[in-house]
């Protein structure tokens, strides 16, 4: 479905991402791990044309993404929830999730959205209870919830997420991931972005793993969870003594 | 593990190959120095392979290396990883010295299970395994492919021939691992102690370490009554089962979702394309403890050109019998003329004139003749100390190499030349 070979992105003249290849195939969840700065979210960046200066070659569904601005990815099938959340906080919670939809107002899709929304609130019944609500005054896990339901309003195929565990409880941390996999479950494609390797592993069909923008290791989620090699690279250490532990 | 699309295959090639640069590169100091000159050379980084085809710039990797970097020097993770140290004899003083992390035991389990199930092997059948300790590693291997698919296993014990073929008649064996010249054996001494094949389970005989010759193979099969299977594999470095036959028997596929195969001239050291013959050389693509990266095989192989109508995506490989390079292949045991030097120059204290080949007969082991040219060095008034150097030189050599073998002396005017 997504396929990225040789990806390189540039901040300036300095290469975040240095010529990496992965693909998701259609259903999947695939999850990508890495340290901080190992350019995990330049990667969704990419994919999302939000950084548009980066060489090599996005297909999305055998179609390239080359040039294409944020608002033609969203209308091609591909959604994010960012970093951050970034909910939009003076506005109420059924307004932030509307404008998830922005690309389909233009196509008078009214009945639909109208549809998805209940959808959303169906998945998240806290969104219902805060329907009229400011954004501003949820709480993180809630606001987390919100962005998910907003990227899912746009009705993607592929939902690529940044971050989501971020600064949230264990116990939301979880809530959160157990509805990713009930959206994967309704068919739903996720590229899922984690620090919280251990729980991203935990839910995902495949991972990929990041170190300082290239790729060193990919395999089966459950295969990883229990790796070592994934521990060094998630802690950021570099490698250590060879003889370390074993003198 | 389903053989992937072709074009998924392609993806999936690249995806492990750049990962397995980058890996060797940030750990191996051998591979980052290598990788290293070649950007130097080229102005490109290396490690940002972007073709799958573009290995063919990378330096070979041949046993010497292997050898040079004795014990640990390849090895790509921290010694805690390992979980599992092999060691072969080696072409040299040194032996060959491998590790494997617990990710890539689980890998070599997938792949015998794969080659085995290719062959419609299931957890219905016994498995006996039968190799000589050079393959020590593969009975390893094949055991814990064949545990993990439920197959009842018995695993590869030293056994005279008698024993060996009394196990495979009363444990009521189906599937039979072993070598083309010990299946050979077995099958002469089966019928010289009137052992009927048909009372015998025996339905698979998986063979390994030799190519097989045609001939060989057709009158195991109408002999044993059998379905014969060739598998091939790498006995000093990872393992075995790297190409397999499938039920059409046209070559063997190559798993080339965890090794990338090319063939080379042997000579300039250039690809040739698909459909001709050269020496194979392959690139680990999921290996964790010891990349090995165009790696020279020695073997004299051709890829095929056409899909096998199998509808499996793996290319096909035809094994032939020559080799590339100075090696011996003794029942699947690699030797080279400088461990038989060193071994008779550590008992004699010199090193003698000798010459050596491989004898085969049908209904035997194959086995090394070594022939010493006899001088005043070697030669005695008393036989019985000629007798006593000669079973030292055989004891040395037998532990060196591990592999059967006759030593004789003769006068240098009888002696045929180095094979």
């Amino acid at each position: 479905m997504l396929r990225v070979t040789n990806l390189k992105c540039y901040y300036g003249r300095i290469m975040a991402i240095k010529g990496i290849s992965l693909s998701v195939r259609q259903g999947e969840l695939i999850t990508l791990i890495g340290a901080n700065g190992s350019g995990k979210s330049t990667l969704l960046e990419a994919i999302c044309g939000i950084l548009p200066t980066w060489k090599g070659e996005i297909l999305f569904e055998e179609e390239s993404l080359k040039g294409a601005d944020p608002p033609r990815i969203v209308k091609k099938g591909i959604s994010l929830v960012p970093e951050g959340r970034l909910v939009f906080p003076p506005l109420s919670v059924t307004d932030n999730l509307k404008l998830g939809a922005y690309t389909r107002f233009r196509q008078k899709k009214h009945t639909q959205i109208a549809e998805d929304l209940e959808m959303v609130k169906e998945l998240f019944p806290i969104l219902a209870e805060r329907a009229a609500q400011p954004a501003g005054t949820l709480s993180g896990g809630e606001q987390q919830m919100l962005a998910i339901g907003r990227a899912l309003m746009s009705h993607p195929r592929l939902l690529a997420l940044d971050e989501p565990s971020m600064g949230l409880a264990p116990l939301m941390v979880e809530k959160i991931l157990d509805t990713l996999l009930l959206l994967k479950q309704q068919g739903l494609t996720i590229l899922l972005v984690e620090q919280n390797a251990q729980a991203a592993l935990k839910i995902a069909d495949r991972a990929y793993v990041l170190e300082t923008g290239k790729i060193v290791l990919q395999g089966p989620a459950r295969d990883l969870l229990s790796d070592v090699e994934v521990k060094r690279a998630y802690l950021g250490k570099d490698y250590e003594e060879f003889y370390d532990g074993r003198e | 593990m389903p053989h992937p699309a072709k074009e998924e295959l392609k993806q999936l090639q690249l995806e492990r190959l750049q990962s397995t640069l980058n890996r060797a590169y940030r750990n191996v100091p051998f591979h980052r120095n290598r990788q290293n000159l070649l950007a130097a050379q080229t102005g490109k980084d290396p490690a940002v392979l972007e073709k799958r085809d573009d290995i063919s710039r990378f330096p070979f990797m041949d046993r010497k290396d292997l050898a040079d970097h004795y014990p640990y020097g390849l090895f790509a993770v921290p010694l805690r990883d390992i979980v599992r140290i092999h060691t072969a004899p080696g072409t040299g003083l040194k032996p060959t010295v491998t590790g494997y992390t617990r990710q890539d035991l689980g890998i070599w389990q997938e792949m015998t299970a794969r080659s085995l199930r290719a062959a419609g092997i299931s957890s219905h059948d016994i498995l006996q395994i039968s190799l000589d300790p050079g393959l020590a590693n593969w009975g390893r291997d094949y055991k814990d492919g064949a545990e993990s698919m439920g197959i009842g296993v018995i695993p590869n014990t030293p056994l005279s021939p008698e024993k060996q073929l009394m196990i495979l008649r009363d444990y009521k064996t189906t599937v039979l691992v072993t070598t083309p010249s010990e299946a050979a054996q077995l099958t002469d001494r089966m019928f010289r102690s009137d052992l009927n094949p048909i009372s015998l389970n025996l339905q698979h005989l998986i063979l390994v370490g030799e190519p097989l010759t045609k001939e060989l193979r057709e009158r195991l099969e109408q002999q044993l009554h059998v379905r014969v299977w060739m598998h091939y594999g790498l006995s000093e470095v990872p393992g075995p089962a790297i190409a397999f036959e499938c039920p059409v028997h046209e070559g063997l596929h190559i798993s080339e979702d965890f090794f990338l195969p090319e063939i080379i001239d042997s000579q300039s050291g250039e690809p040739l394309p698909k459909g001709e013959r050269g020496e194979l050389v392959l690139t680990s693509l999921m290996t964790r403890a010891f990349p090995l990266i165009r790696f020279r095989t020695g073997e004299c192989a051709r890829l095929r050109k056409e899909p096998c109508s199998c509808g499996s995506s793996l290319v096909q490989m035809d094994w032939f019998a020559t080799r590339t390079d100075d090696i011996l292949n003794v029942n699947g045991v690699k030797v080279h003329q400088n461990q038989i030097c060193l071994s008779l120059e550590r008992t004699l204290g010199f090193t003698p004139d000798f010459a050596y080949r491989v004898i085969s007969r049908f209904g035997e082991k194959n086995y090394l003749e070594i022939m010493i040219h006899a001088d005043e060095r070697i030669f005695s008034d008393e036989i019985k100390e000629i007798e006593m150097r000669i079973r030292q030189i055989g004891e040395q050599l037998r532990e060196n190499l591990g592999v059967p073998l006759h030593v004789r002396v003769k006068e240098k005017n009888t002696a045929s030349s180095h094979v």
